[in-house]
């Protein structure tokens, strides 16, 4: 199985850790997030929406959506296309329906030159402020998406295109900010395209480290509480937690080099970057 | 296994977390000590033994240390197979007190198995160091089960061991799981054996997923049935994302946890902070490296000067040179007529000149100050410094630093360290640092003799020898590892306070593993011995020569004689060396000449008695494969060298 395959099966708890603080199974999401509101200092990556676990849909826009589910996304996916084709230069009507995907292309260009999102001068599409806005925040959410996909889980090209593609519908603002906030800001995706900039950037010079990073980010002396690992292999996690290690374990960071030396309680452990790059922690 | 004397005796297992004691234990219950290291992996076999402790014989069964009972490596396997099997068995699980949690997780998993269990907290002064109290009395209500504080090493707290043996209570503590789990649970024990003890903990281990269990599931139960359990636990993995084993080790944790609260607490660490500082240089990517560096020169004097040096000469020239041989010799031309026989005994390849000789008087002194200096290293707790700081330098040929156990090893017996390399965790690396030593670690008796052979050559050759010896070593690790197929293992070790070693404690492992090479390598000295003896009777030793020489003439540009040497050195890869030895301080090897052949003889295979352990340990095949890629590789980089040296007009 690759390797992409078999981290997709914990791709969905490992966000949700990361969304809503801590989560032990589907079923007590519910409980856990009436829990969180007495714990002191938990898991703060509490910027739950407050809504149902993350499915298929999406997380309480706020938005009144005209048309239904699908009609929405084909929208959003022709509002990436224009704006894809556009860093290649690229806005002649004919080409874009050539390499739109939707068979309705044509009917939902002209709804959204309706609805004043973009306009289609002598053939040519062009973005107007609404287009603009809502196609930037989509490009925004896809890239920022396969980020989180190759950068935490290491997937490769083409799982990540695909679960990019369902996962960026899931996204609320909210939580995308964390995301970004979550991935230090990162100027480019993957491919190396630019990822536009949203409000948390813009904070970016006081807000200097993102929140959750793996373990051999800290500096030596740092202590950590350890959010989530992602490991390549079942057996590394299961040793790791005999050995004490998991999420919410307290871990100290006392060497780098010639080897990564942890403390956790009273034991001390030499281990590898590669271990310690998958063990996720939030600076105590 | 089990004589029908002991079928009646209680049966006694000491289980606990690697680096714990437990070894320590089982030497103070049965009077016998196990070659144990400060590593996981060194009780690489389960040991028995009668004790008498506490008024009554039992059969006490020392285990390979474990972190959990749902098995990772082959020692945790062999650990939790003597549990499940053994139906009537008590445990005496060894903790390390300030580690207290993970200790509490395996005794949770004995309660699970339904195993009566006596807790011992050892090395209670080491916690006391950091501060940390634990309430006993309290744990020992709570669990229902005796809770004894020790320092095993210092026998403190022991007797109390002799008390509470008898008492039979099975832990009180059980984590909760959720009821999903439950469910499975309950439905997985329905099906198991009736009669089988501890079902919640089996159970749980199916539903981890423990492959390791697969045999005994179809041994014990019809294939339906198997299957069944299988689809539970596919059925419950599915609602999950996580693997169901870290979900049950969480919710152990949190129950461990929870039970920690009442009875241990930590308060200001007491420790001296020159101890914590040193501790922490020993492994400082900068400080670490001069420590390293006069470790190691400490060694090499302690063996060098002390064993090869006093140590020898004592033997050699004392005890069996005015002392054993020339009785023997008299005795035996009185007794034994016959010249062959007389030859066989006491004869230039004697058994009792060459081989008895070389292998107590020669041999042992230098093996015995190095197994000496070793144990000296694991107890203080620096070998796994020692590993941390060669990691790096390990990866290049695809091991990682817990290699340095047998490597450093085979710097005293390579015939040992062959052995050791069950440590490590992947077949590949095991045989890749099989290779190694056979390939280019020489032996501490070796490096007697050819440190004396250095003493007469200028630093440049020394210098050159190590050169090539250890680039051959890189090269063809690096070349080994991108070949052999396997995975490697993740470096994840654990690293232990450092301690002031008791001479006691290092004194009975060196005894020992003196104890263990008296019985395992000296017979093979012999039987080397004889090998050579038949050849020179029967006229092979001069055929083989003849073959040889060409060879070692043209190739390594050495005098005919040298050839002897290389022969005897695969039978006695010492006693090789000296001959070669014998060469120099009489002038038939020039410098250049006497490099060259130390070279070769150091990467020439290994002495007969390494070569029957790669086969015990690998098999015949791979040994002889070993065999057959070093030999010519070996003279393959002696020649090299030689024309190198001439080609460069390099000077002495």
């Amino acid at each position: 199985m690759p390797v992409g395959q078999k981290l997709r099966g914990h791709l969905l708890p490992s966000l949700s850790l990361f969304f809503y603080g801590r989560v032990e199974d589907g079923s007590s999401l519910e409980k856990d997030m009436g829990r969180r509101s007495g714990r002191k200092g938990g898991e703060a990556m509490n910027h739950a929406p407050g809504g149902p676990p993350p499915g298929r849909g999406r997380i309480g826009r706020g938005w009144s959506e005209p048309g239904d589910k699908s009609e929405w996304q084909q929208r959003e996916e022709l509002l990436e296309l224009l704006w894809t084709m556009r860093e290649k230069g690229k806005d002649n009507l004919d080409e874009i329906l050539q390499a739109a995907e939707e068979e309705n292309a044509e009917l939902l260009l002209a709804e959204m030159e309706r609805d004043g999102w973009i306009s289609i001068p002598k053939g040519k599409v062009a973005f107007l402020e609404e287009g603009e806005r809502r196609a930037e925040e989509v490009i925004r959410r896809h890239r920022l998406a396969e980020r989180l996909l190759s950068e935490v889980f290491e997937l490769e090209e083409s799982s990540m295109e695909s679960s990019a593609c369902q996962f960026e519908h899931i996204l609320s603002p909210r939580v995308l900010d964390s995301v970004c906030a979550f991935l230090g800001h990162p100027p480019t995706c993957p491919h190396g395209k630019p990822i536009p900039r949203g409000p948390c950037c813009a904070r970016f010079k006081r807000e200097v480290e993102p929140l959750v990073r793996p373990l051999s980010d800290l500096k030596i002396g740092e202590v950590g509480r350890v959010v989530f690992i992602t490991p390549k292999s079942r057996s590394r996690l299961e040793r790791l937690s005999a050995l004490g290690l998991i999420p919410g374990s307290i871990v100290r960071l006392a060497q780098k080099r010639p080897s990564f030396v942890l403390e956790i309680g009273e034991t001390t452990l030499a281990l590898e970057e590669e271990v310690v790059r998958e063990i996720y922690v939030k600076r105590v | 296994m089990l004589s029908s004397a002991d079928e009646t005796m209680e049966r006694i297992a000491l289980v606990g977390n690697p680096n714990v004691g437990k070894s320590v234990i089982f030497g103070w219950l049965t009077g016998q000590y196990v070659t144990v290291s400060n590593y996981p992996g060194t009780t690489v076999e389960v040991t028995q033994g009668n004790s008498k402790i506490g008024g009554r014989r039992r059969v006490i069964v020392d285990t390979p240390g474990i972190d959990n009972l749902i098995p990772m490596s082959e020692d945790e396997r062999v650990t939790r197979d003597i549990l499940l099997e053994e139906r009537d068995l008590t445990v005496i699980q060894v903790c390390d007190a300030k580690n207290l949690r993970r200790g509490l997780m395996i005794t949770l998993q004995l309660a699970e198995m339904e195993k009566p269990v006596v807790l011992v907290l050892n090395m209670a002064d080491e916690a006391k160091e950091r501060g940390i109290s634990i309430d006993s009395p309290g744990l020992s209500r709570l669990l229902g089960v005796p809770v004894l504080p020790t320092v095993a090493i210092h026998r403190g707290g022991l007797d109390g061991l002799a008390r509470h043996m008898d008492e039979k209570r099975i832990p009180q503590i059980q984590p909760v799981y959720p009821p999903d789990f439950d469910e499975s649970i309950a439905e997985i024990e329905k099906i198991l054996p009736e009669k089988q003890k501890g079902k919640k903990a089996l159970a749980l281990m199916l539903l981890a997923g423990d492959e390791s269990l697969r045999d005994w599931l179809h041994a014990s139960l019809p294939d339906p049935a198997v299957q069944r359990i299988e689809e539970i636990g596919q059925r419950l993995q599915r609602q999950h994302q996580e693997p169901l084993g870290y979900l049950i080790n969480q919710k152990r944790l949190k129950t461990v946890d929870q039970l920690l609260a009442g009875v241990f607490n930590k308060e200001k660490d007491r420790r001296g902070t020159a101890a914590l500082a040193l501790g922490n240089l020993t492994t400082h990517p900068v400080a670490g490296i001069p420590i390293l560096i006069l470790v190691l020169y400490l060694m090499y004097k302690f063996v060098g000067d002390f064993g090869a040096g006093v140590g020898v000469d004592f033997m050699q020239n004392v005890v069996f040179g005015k002392g054993v041989n020339p009785t023997t010799i008299r005795a035996v031309e009185y007794l034994l007529p016959w010249k062959p026989l007389q030859d066989l005994l006491v004869g230039p390849y004697g058994l009792v000149t060459m081989g008895l000789t070389y292998a107590l008087a020669i041999v042992l002194p230098i093996v015995g100050t190095f197994f000496f200096a070793f144990g000296l290293l694991e107890d203080s707790g620096y070998l796994p410094r020692l590993a941390v700081m060669m990691n790096r330098l390990f990866k290049v040929i695809s091991l990682n630093g817990k290699a340095v156990l047998p490597m450093v090893l085979g710097l005293g017996c390579d015939t040992m360290a062959t052995l050791t390399t069950r440590v490590l965790e992947t077949k590949k690396e095991r045989i890749l640092v099989t290779l190694l030593l056979a390939l280019g670690v020489p032996c501490s008796a070796q490096i007697g003799v050819m440190l004396g052979m250095f003493s007469g050559l200028p630093p440049k050759a020394t210098i050159i020898w190590g050169g090539v010896v250890i680039g051959s070593m890189i090269v063809v690790g690096f070349l080994a590892g991108k070949l052999i197929p396997g995975k490697k293992a993740d470096f994840i070790l654990e690293i232990p306070p450092l301690r002031i070693p008791t001479l006691a404690n290092i004194l009975f492992k060196t005894l020992a593993r003196i104890e263990w090479f008296l019985k395992e390598a000296v017979p093979l000295f012999l039987l080397g011995t004889l090998f050579l003896f038949a050849f020179e009777q029967m006229g092979l030793l001069k055929t083989l020569q003849n073959l040889a020489e060409p060879i070692v003439v043209q190739f390594l540009g050495l005098p005919a004689k040298a050839t002897e040497s290389f022969l005897l050195g695969f039978l006695r890869r010492d006693y090789g060396a000296a001959g070669l030895f014998v060469m120099v301080k009489s002038g038939e090897l020039d410098p250049l000449q006497a490099v060259v052949s130390l070279v070769t003889i150091t990467l020439f295979i290994p002495c007969l008695a390494n070569f029957l352990m790669i086969i015990k340990e690998r098999g015949l095949r791979q040994a002889l494969a070993m065999a057959a890629f070093i030999f010519p590789f070996a003279l393959m980089v002696g020649g090299g060298l030689n024309y190198l040296l001439h080609a460069l007009d390099v000077r002495f």
